[in-house]
């Protein structure tokens, strides 16, 4: 057994019905072309996106993240560096310091030590300490009551003046140091300065060497031992007191609006100071309760994290750039390239389908001529038969009645080719849909009826009918269903010789209505079972058959969106399947 | 025997039915067959000079009915009748040894000037 359906007619059938008339149109075929463009435009924004997001965002945040580890790093490693310089400072200071009070602690020893120095004997101090620094101003000897009872230096008016009550002299008796280093201060002389003082006990009693440094040498030694290493160095007390500055930049004996913390003996902080960020390193001196501060600017001392960042910036941006349009062209490139060969396939399919279209005409038109050329022929040869018969060398009969009957076989001829041409009207006819319910059984019933008057008369055609009581109206047009029922029937009619059954059978199958009928007739071929939708396909002889009724039929289902499948055995008869949908009312009111 | 003898073989009754009258008024002895079968039928019993053959007939076709004739009676010339649409099949028969082939519908003269000119070739060899 072979089957045989419609269902690939319906390839072209969109799910929307009105738009159902298909034909070659150039503005249908801009409109593909349009939308393919705009699908590889989405595709190509799409890819583009996708990828530089995806390739970009964890790039930069890998970026940020390794950019904050290394500020951090560099701001520590920066921290760090200036609190190592601040370290190193003090210790030099320190050492500085050490030294001052070794030379004068050494008068005590020296050689010519009495404790009566004559001015002679304090003039060699001086010049004996300023051997070693040219930072000592003046050199003072004390008694046993703090009066100064020697002295050499520039203020000789300091001879003999007791110094009992000041501050640094009874700090030096009381802490029970060996010496003391004072803060700067101005003295009986007026002039900043600071002293360093030494005491010797000598038979239980207690004389003191008292040694006055300039600051401004103090200073020109700390800016000799921080050169060349952009770092601002000072000297600060406890009250933040500067001990020891530049003297163009600050007055004497100003305060520092930073003074570092006492606890720990040394630290590293940032400050604001005239909205710059400093950056400050102290370190508390040993000998003296002073702290050295060495200041940097933030942005020098973060310089190269600065510079790391705008390199490490800019590459990325660089790099993202770059690879952001490697990507865009790529992806460009590869969407037109699919996209032309979408446009380029997409024209050859309409291409192919108004050839196809074309050549299925061409075959119609030389289904059509052959079809009407059959009549003809006969129309031309009875035609000549009369004239032969009225010729009275040819001695036919020629009487009325004959003529008459060769004029009838010409209007038969005649009505035969009317009936092609009209079959192919209806063919080509342009439906509009104008659906209406109707029921497959009363509509099958009417039918029947009507063949039976006619065309099942000559047979001994016996009807089996088992419709299915409870079958949905169907919205279609009532004519052409009509006719696509009754042409399936003549066929079975047709294919039954003399005695034979006809079965109809309605019912409900996957939501569609499924009319079945078939015949006990003689059955179709394999080999014509592929061409009985063909136009101009006919089995039947002696110009009985168009070979147009299944192809209309087919074209009515196919229109209503249903499919026709051909059940057939040759020799036992055939069951041609007309599947049709049920399409709701409701849908079809809106449409 | 002198007597031009044709079988019509087309299995449209009107036309076949006519031509044979129309031949038979000019003296020849013509002949119809409504199918390939039934011409094969007649072929076996008798003799034919030339047989007009219609390429398009429901069951056996003109071109399968040829290659049967030019196997039982090869010396038969044979002129093939298409429609508008089937010259390719004409084409077809005079490869397979058909002397002519006519497009219908043709006028009776044209038919008769082939069957004459098939009749005289007929005669050539059998000479």
């Amino acid at each position: 057994m072979r089957v045989w359906d419609t269902s690939h007619l319906l390839d072209t059938i969109p799910a929307n019905r009105t738009s159902s008339e298909q034909a070659y149109d150039s503005s249908d075929s801009q409109a593909n072309l349009a939308r393919i463009r705009q699908h590889f435009k989405q595709l190509q924004t799409r890819l583009i996106l996708g990828l530089v997001l995806g390739f970009l965002l964890p790039n930069a945040f890998l970026s940020a993240h390794f950019h904050f580890q290394f500020t951090h790093t560099l701001k520590k490693s920066a921290a760090l560096n200036l609190a190592a310089v601040a370290e190193s400072q003090k210790n030099t200071i320190d050492l500085y310091l050490q030294e001052r009070v070794v030379n004068l602690y050494n008068l005590f020893h020296s050689k010519d030590f009495t404790l009566e120095p004559t001015q002679a004997q304090m003039e060699n101090y001086l010049s004996h300490l300023k051997q070693f620094n040219d930072g000592f101003v003046d050199v003072g000897f004390f008694d046993t009551n703090g009066i100064q009872i020697g002295y050499a230096g520039p203020f000789p008016a300091l001879l003999g003046k007791d110094y009992s009550q000041e501050g640094w002299y009874q700090s030096l008796l009381k802490e029970n140091k060996n010496y003391l280093i004072s803060d700067i201060y101005q003295g009986f002389r007026k002039v900043p300065h600071f002293t360093i003082a030494t005491r010797q006990v000598l038979d239980d009693r207690t004389y003191v060497i008292r040694a006055t440094l300039d600051p401004d040498k103090l200073y020109i030694f700390l800016r000799i031992i921080s050169q060349g290493k952009e770092v601002e160095s000072t000297l600060v007390n406890r009250q933040g007191q500067y001990q020891v500055v530049d003297p163009g930049r600050r007055p004497l004996s100003g305060s520092s609006e930073y003074v570092p913390s006492f606890t720990s003996p040394s630290g590293v902080e940032e400050i604001e100071r005239n909205n710059q960020s400093l950056l400050v390193a102290y370190s508390w001196l040993k000998e003296t309760p002073w702290a050295l501060l060495a200041i940097q600017p933030a942005t020098v001392a973060q310089a190269e994290m600065y510079r790391s960042r705008w390199v490490l910036s800019i590459s990325l941006i660089t790099i993202g750039l770059v690879i952001s349009t490697i990507i865009f062209f790529t992806i460009r490139r590869l969407v037109d390239n699919a996209r032309r060969m979408a446009e380029k396939g997409q024209q050859l399919q309409e291409m192919l389908s108004h050839a196809s279209k074309l050549a299925s005409i061409g075959e119609l038109a030389a289904g059509v001529a052959h079809e009407i050329n059959n009549p003809l022929a006969i129309i031309m040869a009875t035609s000549g038969v009369i004239r032969d018969m009225l010729n009275p060398e040819f001695d036919l009969d020629h009487n009325p009645e004959a003529i008459c009957k060769e004029l009838s076989v010409i209007d038969t001829a005649a009505t035969r080719a009317k009936g092609i041409t009209r079959k192919l009207q209806e063919m080509g006819k342009n439906r509009i849909p104008c659906s209406i319910p109707c029921d497959v059984n009363a509509l099958i019933e009417e039918v029947v009826n009507k063949l039976k008057k006619v065309e099942f008369k000559s047979k001994h055609l016996e009807l089996v009918t088992k419709y299915s009581p409870d079958l949905p109206n169907i919205l279609a047009e009532s004519d052409p269903l009509r006719q696509v029922f009754s042409n399936i029937l003549i066929n079975a009619s047709d294919a039954i010789t003399d005695k034979g059954t006809i079965t109809i059978a309605t019912e409900m199958q996957e939501g569609m209505v499924c009319v079945t009928i078939a015949d006990t007739g003689k059955g179709i071929a394999t080999k014509d079972l592929k061409n009985i939708f063909n136009p101009f396909f006919t089995t039947k002889g002696g110009g009985k058959g168009t070979g147009l009724g299944l192809s209309i039929a087919a074209s009515i289902v196919k229109y209503l969106g249903g499919t026709i499948k051909v059940n057939s055995i040759l020799g036992t008869g055939s069951s041609f399947t007309v599947l049709l949908p049920v399409h709701e009312p409701t849908k079809n009111h809106k449409g | 025997m002198d007597t031009l003898r044709v079988l019509i073989v087309d299995d449209e009754d009107d036309f076949r039915e006519t031509i044979v009258k129309r031949l038979n008024a000019r003296k020849i002895l013509a002949e119809g067959a409504a199918s390939g079968i039934l011409a094969l039928e007649v072929l076996a019993t008798k003799d034919f000079d030339v047989i007009v053959l219609d390429v398009k007939m429901p069951g056996m076709d003109g071109i399968e009915t040829l290659r049967h004739i030019k196997k039982l009676k090869p010396e038969i010339e044979v002129i093939m009748l298409t429609g508008h649409a089937s010259v390719e099949f004409g084409l077809k028969g005079m490869q397979l040894g058909a002397f002519d082939y006519v497009m219908k519908p043709a006028p009776l003269n044209e038919l008769l000037d082939t069957i004459g000119q098939a009749y005289n070739k007929k005669r050539g060899i059998v000479l």
